[in-house]
């Protein structure tokens, strides 16, 4: 740069997209902006001879679409960079200042020469959704640095080379390497390649205890030719191996490249923080006590799974997964205390832990389905028990009570399969909208404990119905539409329709709830059996109800933003504060605002499809 | 002396007759742009030195930042920015000011050598400058002195042209509410590190527009309606 203005250049590499940029490209970026002011009310983009990029410096700029509607609104720091992306200058977004503002303009062909310059920039103004959507899990996935969990490779666990000896070094000096180094083992090579292995105990048995000279090779007290592992083996598949073996070392090598060693030690470190072993003490634990304890470790489990760039789907799956051993050792705790069913009952469950999708603060949602020899007066009293302490038993551990009631100790959610019939027959067959969003829950249902026959039978029955039936999808429909994403961002504020603003994003009412809502309606319209939204939306993508494109954005869509809820509560779990779903726009970095809006605009675009298919109009 | 502006082009010619040739005299050569003009098809320069005091018989230059404005954009590759070798100690108060110590002062380039660039870049334009008298002063003290004759240019000044907008607003002016980093804030424009060439020429370059948007939001936007009666 021939002249300082750092300023400028420290200004846009804090804004995306130029914060891709490579600094020395950064450098260059001043000397190509022309800067003009623009009075509150003046069109824009503004006249000009050549096709530019905007970026709103200070003050602000509406956008609206051919029919007047508000598209976005620029603050601060935000590019229209739309100009640049399509191939001509007479795009449909039409806007004005809002604000008295100040402008930095770039013509187009310059920005084209930084596209070729750097890919990931280049990526940022690719009109390819899918590709962008994909971009941003993987911005997710690339988060904080690894964290040993079941499917952390071995290589991820590695902590510096290996210690190594050579045949005919002596026992001494072996002894000596691993004190040096404080291992309790070191490989032995024989022309660089791994011969045998010698541990503290080998040194102790085959040495020490039998009196042999130190000064003997090594040779003579090693194991040989020990198992190895791959370096992407996962940390589950080396325990199962070190188990087998009865094995306290394992060398890690690929080929015949020794790379390090794992031990029992490593194990014992990441212990705690293992889902496995919560859900080891859940499945051991004689009463709710030991239950509550166990469960305290679940919030800072979950964060630390988000801190080890687990998937949000990874991260639902664990805790539903832990979810599901505690109801079930609760209903065996209570079976054992007041004693076994008088007939047969399956518990299920709905709600975000059926999906697999619970994180740590979800309300409990779940019911009774009794066999039909169920009597009121002679096994009623024995069903509520089992619900109430069920139930009291997951809130205890943190599940706290549906406010809904939709629990199995609510008569209405305990019931014999022939009410159930009738529920489903009816919700189907005559819907009404507000039964219908009361009953969304019980679509969404998976068999926890008990003979499951009696939740299959329901459940083949219930898609049998709902797939013909246009009127009760209708209104499905109507439901997943009720709840819509926003449009975007605005300085510190989300921007929803009409221009309203909102001063926090709520991640699961603007941004699950109606993927979740969507999903659904494909598989009740598909008669598809999966409960999970991203296998819903994987099947219907397969069975034709929507190209599978747009079931894979909605599925990335689904991930994007479970994953930004995951790393905000994470955040509050580390402050000590109760985890929610609304998080300040602040918080937000350029880039997560931007991945945010193409999630809202998948999301939208598929409500507007499914609205123009029902001929559902709540959306205006 | 001289009436109002209409005089200024006379001026130009009688100084050209007698300036030897050099670059004050094919400065001076270049006709000013027209009064009538719109602002949008003439080009200013946008200017701001950085100066020892407040005298331009004793004292001196530190350093020059210009910017120019066409079609009423600030084009951010013309700018310029450039630190004057000052022979002898810099007062206090200035290097701590501008951040321009003995130092750097002494690697600076030699007014001889800028001030023709500056006219060069100044020839058929408008010069810009917040409070341009102290511009005005010593620029015509630095031609006497190293190019024999007097600095003339068709001139707007930024503190002027607020001072009018905010007194039609009916705005009890405080002392200091005219200050170029005073005025930035008012007119909700970005603040830069004060007290640098470069960056005062780029607020005033900005304030500028500001300014002009609220005189004349839309065409026509003559010359005569900004440049200062001087």
């Amino acid at each position: 740069m021939h002249v300082e203005l750092r300023e400028i250049r420290d200004f846009l590499a804090g804004h995306p997209p130029f914060h891709l940029l490579p600094e020395a490209v950064l450098d260059q970026l001043p000397q190509w902006i022309e800067i003009r002011y623009l009075r509150r009310g003046d069109p824009f983009p503004p006249d000009g001879e050549q096709p530019r990029l905007f970026v709103v410096r200070k003050g602000a700029v509406a956008l609206h679409d051919r029919s007047g509607r508000l598209r976005e609104k620029l603050g601060e720091g935000d590019a229209a960079a739309d100009q640049c992306a399509k191939p001509s200058m007479d795009s449909e977004i039409r806007g004005e200042a809002v604000e008295d503002t100040l402008l930095y303009e770039i013509p187009c062909a310059r920005i084209h020469r930084l596209r070729e310059m750097s890919e990931p920039f280049d990526r940022h103004f690719s009109a390819d959704l899918r590709q962008r959507l994909k971009d941003a899990l993987d911005l997710v996935q690339d988060a904080e640095g690894a964290f040993p969990y079941p499917w952390t490779t071995l290589r991820d666990l590695l902590h510096g080379p290996p210690v190594m000896v050579s045949t005919q070094e002596s026992i001494r000096q072996a002894a000596k390497r691993m004190t040096d180094a404080g291992v309790s083992s070191v490989l032995v090579t024989e022309d660089g390649a791994l011969a045998g292995i010698v541990t503290d105990s080998d040194l102790r048995r085959r040495c020490v205890a039998v009196g042999r000279s130190v000064e003997q090779p090594v040779r003579e007290i090693m194991t040989p030719e020990p198992h190895t592992a791959s370096p992407d083996a996962t940390l589950m598949e080396a325990l199962t191996l070190m188990t087998r073996l009865q094995v306290h070392h394992l060398p890690v090598a690929s080929g015949s490249e020794v790379l390090g060693m794992f031990s029992t030690s490593d194990v014992a470190r990441l212990q705690n923080a293992h889902p496995a072993y919560l859900i080891r003490d859940i499945a051991r634990a004689r009463e709710v006590d030991e239950l509550v304890r166990a469960c305290r470790r679940l919030p800072h489990l979950q964060a630390q799974l988000v801190a080890a760039s687990a998937s949000a789907r990874q991260v639902g799956e664990v805790v539903s997964c832990i979810t599901d051993a505690l109801t079930d050792r609760l209903l065996v705790l209570a079976e054992a205390r007041i004693g076994p069913p008088p007939v047969p009952y399956v518990w299920v469950v709905g709600g975000s832990q059926s999906r697999r999708e619970q994180s740590v603060h979800s309300d409990q949602d779940n019911a009774l389905i009794l066999s039909d020899d169920y009597e009121p007066r002679a096994h009623g009293a024995y069903f509520e028990a089992l619900a109430r302490e069920v139930s009291d038993g997951l809130d205890a551990c943190g599940f706290p009570y549906c406010p809904g009631d939709a629990m199995a100790t609510n008569t209405q959610w305990r019931q014999p399969l022939h009410v159930w019939r009738g529920y489903f027959r009816r919700w189907i067959e005559t819907p009404e909208p507000k039964a219908l969003m009361l009953s969304c829950i019980f679509f969404d249902l998976r068999p926890i404990r008990g003979r499951f026959s009696l939740f299959e039978t329901l459940q083949a029955e219930v898609l049998e119905r709902s797939r013909h039936n246009s009127i009760f999808l209708a209104h499905m429909v109507a439901n997943a539409l009720t709840h819509r994403p926003p449009l975007g961002f605005f300085r510190s504020f989300v921007l929803i329709h009409d221009g309203k603003h909102d001063d926090t994003l709520d991640l699961k009412h603007r941004g699950t709830v109606p993927i979740v809502d969507m999903a659904r309606v494909y598989a009740l319209a598909h008669g598809l059996p999966q409960v999970s939204t991203v296998e819903r939306l994987h099947a219907a993508g397969e069975a034709g109800a929507l190209s599978r494109e747009m079931a894979e954005n909605l599925a990335d869509a689904f991930e994007f933003i479970s994953s930004v809820r995951l790393r905000h509560q994470a955040a509050q779990i580390r402050r000590g504060e109760p985890p929610d779903n609304y998080v300040p726009p602040a918080e937000l970095s350029g880039l997560e605002r931007r991945h945010l809006k193409d999630a809202f605009a998948v999301i939208q675009t598929i409500q507007e499809t499914l609205a123009r298919r029902y001929q559902v109009h709540s959306l205006s | 002396m001289f009436g109002p502006f209409v005089s200024l082009e006379r001026r130009r010619a009688r100084a050209l007759a007698d300036t030897a040739p050099g670059p004050l005299h094919d400065y001076l050569a270049v006709p000013f742009p027209s009064r009538n003009r719109d602002l949008a098809e003439v080009e200013l320069v946008v200017l701001d030195l950085e100066t020892t005091g407040l005298d331009p018989g004793r004292d001196r230059i530190l350093s020059m930042g210009w910017v120019l404005i066409r079609g009423l954009r600030v084009v951010l590759a013309s700018a310029q920015h450039h630190i004057l070798r000052v022979d002898g100690p810099i007062p206090e108060a200035a290097a701590v000011l501008h951040e321009i110590t003995d130092d750097r002062a002494a690697r600076g380039a030699p007014l001889e050598s800028i001030l023709p660039q500056l006219l060069q870049t100044l020839a058929g334009r408008v010069m810009v400058a917040h409070h341009a008298r102290l511009e005005q002063r010593f620029l015509d003290a630095a031609c006497r002195r190293d190019l024999g004759g007097p600095f003339l240019a068709p001139t707007i000044d930024t503190l002027v042209l607020a001072r009018r907008v905010l007194e039609r607003r009916n705005h009890t002016l405080q002392s200091g509410d005219l200050r170029l980093f005073a005025l930035g804030r008012r007119f909700g424009l970005p603040a830069y590190k004060a007290h640098d060439a470069l960056y005062d020429a780029l607020a005033t370059a900005e304030l500028f527009l500001a300014l002009v948007a609220d005189i004349a939001p839309r065409p026509p936007r003559p010359l005569k309606w900004f440049l200062s009666r001087r």
